[in-house]
């Protein structure tokens, strides 16, 4: 607008201008309201996501939590228990015959019914009643009650998970032992309670006695060795790499590198670690330590990468301070720099952690998918993982086995959620030092 | 005489190289020692040949007392780009040398080579040579985490550790080994806040942390944590530039006290500023020293036109 334009005109103009702000001001606004509500539906969709996968989990897995047992009493007949060899008796077969007995069923020559009653207790009944007669010797020839899980099928029925609709020869339990478990609970001798076993038990071929324990020794185990190899290496290549290299081709072809491997697929690193640390190096398979070194590999990439970002974030200014001040580079990285940067670390290394706990891949390569029972105590033993041990689960023809595979979930979430809020608190302390 | 010359790099080779650079270049491959032999006909080729970009220092006042630190040709590059151009200046110690100039003129640089801070930037070279007390700081023998002991450094933005204020000025004295005991420490500390006029407003919660003081404290802090270690030497890069008027005016009066007892080197936007903190002042155009001399004699009776028109406001 020159000097010589006439006022109004220039009000004029001035009004037009005013109105095509107002005109881009509206698309602005609505741009920035769609934007807001792309972003509520982003963050709903995975919420959404979210809730229906823990719904699931825990719609699936919560009757594991529980499981029935049964009080039978059983004659120990002197005639059949052997007092030298308890564990060679058939207690399963006298404590269903005597419970047929008790009923006044009669047993046919096969020994069907026997056999069909017998199905109901746990193969633990043998154990348990072994284990007293070895401990007691003076209960041979009494009544003792003994209180035994009932089978997985069975602890299925009693949970709503069988249902009498179901045509007989589509599921496990006759008609005859869906009666009897009714009159059993009618008697009230079976009882529901906390399934312990769960816990305090390693892997078994029986649903009822199989716990997670083992696993999650083996992957407490497997992660501290990849914690203690993975983080110094890595926190220790990451602070080389962006403190003290100079920067040249080598450099930048390490980087390159470490980002690309950040990228490969994990069951590369079980084929690796199957050449390089069974074959090659014949640490022993499905062991702890080899699990952890293929681990540790799988999170090197991951935790250099956050830790160098968590460097870059440190102000320059930082470091100029403390070089100004005559602090040597070595002072200037580990007294201040570092420091800083623990929050971002910490962050990384609890991500590339909890990676690592729900890697299945590279463990199915160096054998971690076998079958392990027990609970293991060394880490150069065979061990089973919790990841390995959800697939093993989920493969199981037992159906009993699917409420588990769905509790061994919750224990590997709840195992996951603990490491981070241990995360949280740790950094939290650190951020709140100065 | 008032006007003296220094002699640049282009006398020793005796090439009145039409191209400034190229003669630069040249310079860089000379020995400083040979610097002191030249004939004075070369100085006075050399001025008539002189473009105004390229034109050779002007010392307007010559400066008195001793000279704590001298700079002879020094050039500075970065990734083989020439940001500093020959430079020679003499800085008096207990004086304060305020460094002037448009942005880009190359002061901070200069400022930086005098810790060899300019080392932790990749591919930055200096040649030519520094003297600190006759001893060339660039010299392989010389260790630049003992330099930087000697010579203290305050940055344009505060820049406290994320530590305590205690931590903060204790840090220099713990690293260099100056100070075991915890009580001789607390007193280094607290001498260090009184001289840097902080300790009044901190006594009383030296262990908070030092984050939390306003930024003019924060600038304080730093030059208390500067001077704990007792250096020769304090640089500062545009102490000011990130505070307001009244913090500005106390760290100004705090550096006319810290003049007693150091050599200090301000970088400074400010002419207001360098004229009020400063003796000397050296003003710096496009890479090169253009002028230097007392501050009184540059303000007032500037030689060079470039000076005239800086300080004059009509560029920069």
């Amino acid at each position: 607008m020159t000097d010589a334009t006439p006022d109004h005109i220039d009000g004029a103009a001035a009004k037009g201008r005013l109105d095509r702000l107002r005109a881009g001001l509206k698309r602005r606004h609505a741009k920035e309201t769609r934007f807001k509500w792309y972003g509520r539906l982003a963050i709903a969709a995975a919420m959404i996501f979210l809730a229906i996968l823990m719904v699931r989990i825990v719609a699936q897995g919560h009757t594991a939590f529980y499981t029935h047992t049964v009080t039978v009493p059983v004659y120990m007949d002197p005639a059949r228990v052997d007092r030298a060899y308890p564990q060679g008796s058939n207690f399963e077969q006298l404590a269903a015959e005597q419970q047929l007995k008790r009923w006044g069923i009669q047993d046919d020559a096969a020994g069907d019914a026997s056999r069909q009653m017998k199905a109901l207790f746990s193969s633990e009944l043998k154990f348990v009643a072994a284990d007293l007669v070895a401990k007691r010797s003076d209960v041979i020839g009494e009544t003792v009650p003994l209180a035994v899980p009932l089978s997985d099928e069975a602890d299925l029925y009693l949970k709503g998970e069988i249902s009498k609709e179901t045509p007989e020869d589509q599921r496990r339990l006759t008609d005859q032992q869906l009666a009897w478990l009714d009159r059993m609970q009618a008697e009230g001798v079976v009882g529901s309670h906390f399934n312990t076993a769960l816990f305090t038990n390693g892997d078994s071929t029986q649903p009822e006695l199989a716990g997670v324990l083992g696993a999650v020794v083996g992957s407490a185990l497997m992660l501290m060795v990849t914690a203690l190899i993975a983080i110094p290496l890595g926190v220790g290549a990451a602070v080389w790499l962006e403190e003290f290299a100079p920067k040249n081709k080598l450099t930048d072809i390490i980087e390159v590198n470490i980002n690309n491997l950040a990228a490969v697929p994990s069951i590369v690193y079980g084929l690796l670690g199957l050449a390089l640390f069974i074959n090659w190096m014949h640490l022993p398979r499905a062991s702890p330590i080899v699990g952890g070194l293929v681990l540790a590999l799988m999170a090197l990439p991951t935790l250099v990468i956050a830790t160098r970002s968590a460097l870059k974030a440190v102000p320059p200014s930082i470091r100029e301070a403390a070089l100004a001040m005559g602090a040597s580079k070595t002072q200037t990285v580990f007294s201040h720099v570092l420091p800083l940067a623990m929050p971002g670390v910490m962050t990384g290394a609890i991500i590339s952690m909890a990676h690592a706990l729900g890697e299945t891949a590279p463990l199915l390569l160096i054998g971690m998918v076998s079958f392990v029972p027990g609970v293991p105590h060394a880490i150069d033993q065979p061990v089973g993982a919790l990841p390995s041990l959800i697939y093993i689960w989920e493969n199981a023809s037992e159906r009993a086995f699917h409420e588990r595979t769905a509790a061994a979930i919750i224990v590997l979430l709840v195992f996951m959620i603990i490491m981070n809020t241990a995360a949280i608190i740790l950094r939290r302390r650190f951020e709140r030092r100065w | 005489m008032k006007f003296r010359i220094f002699r640049s790099a282009e006398d020793q080779t005796g090439a009145g190289a039409a191209d400034p650079t190229e003669s630069v270049r040249m310079g860089g491959q000379v020995l400083p020692e040979a610097t002191s032999s030249k004939a004075a006909s070369a100085v006075e080729a050399r001025l008539e040949d002189a473009t105004p970009v390229s034109g050779p220092t002007v010392v307007a006042t010559p400066p008195t007392g001793p000279i704590k630190i001298a700079a002879r040709d020094v050039s500075v590059f970065y990734d083989g780009k020439q940001a500093l151009y020959d430079v020679s200046l003499d800085i008096p110690d207990k004086t304060v040398t305020a460094l002037i100039g448009p942005s880009g003129c190359g002061k901070s640089t200069f400022l930086r080579t005098m810790n060899r801070m300019n080392d932790t930037i990749a591919g930055c070279k200096v040649t030519g040579r520094i003297a600190m007390d006759d001893e060339d700081i660039n010299d392989r023998s010389i260790d630049p985490v003992l330099l930087r002991a000697r010579v203290g450094m305050v940055f344009q933005r505060p820049n406290p550790f994320p530590k305590s204020i205690y931590e903060n000025v204790a840090y220099g004295p713990k690293i260099h080994g100056l100070v075991s005991a915890k009580s001789e420490m607390d007193g280094v500390v607290e001498s260090a806040l009184k001289r840097a006029g902080l300790w009044e407003e901190v006594a009383d919660r030296l262990q908070s942390s030092a984050m939390g003081l306003s930024g003019g404290q924060q600038q304080r802090l730093v030059i208390a944590r500067a001077i704990a270690v007792n250096p020769e030497v304090i640089l500062m890069d545009e102490p000011c530039s990130a505070l307001d008027p009244i913090a500005t005016a106390r760290i100004e009066e705090l550096i006319d006290e810290l003049r007693e007892r150091f050599c200090i080197v301000i970088v400074t936007h400010s002419m207001a500023q360098a004229a009020r903190v400063s003796q000397r002042t050296a003003f710096f155009h496009m890479g090169r020293l253009v002028e230097t001399g007392d501050t009184e004699d540059i303000f007032q009776n500037p030689r060079e036109r470039r000076t005239l028109d800086y300080i004059t406001g009509r560029f920069g």
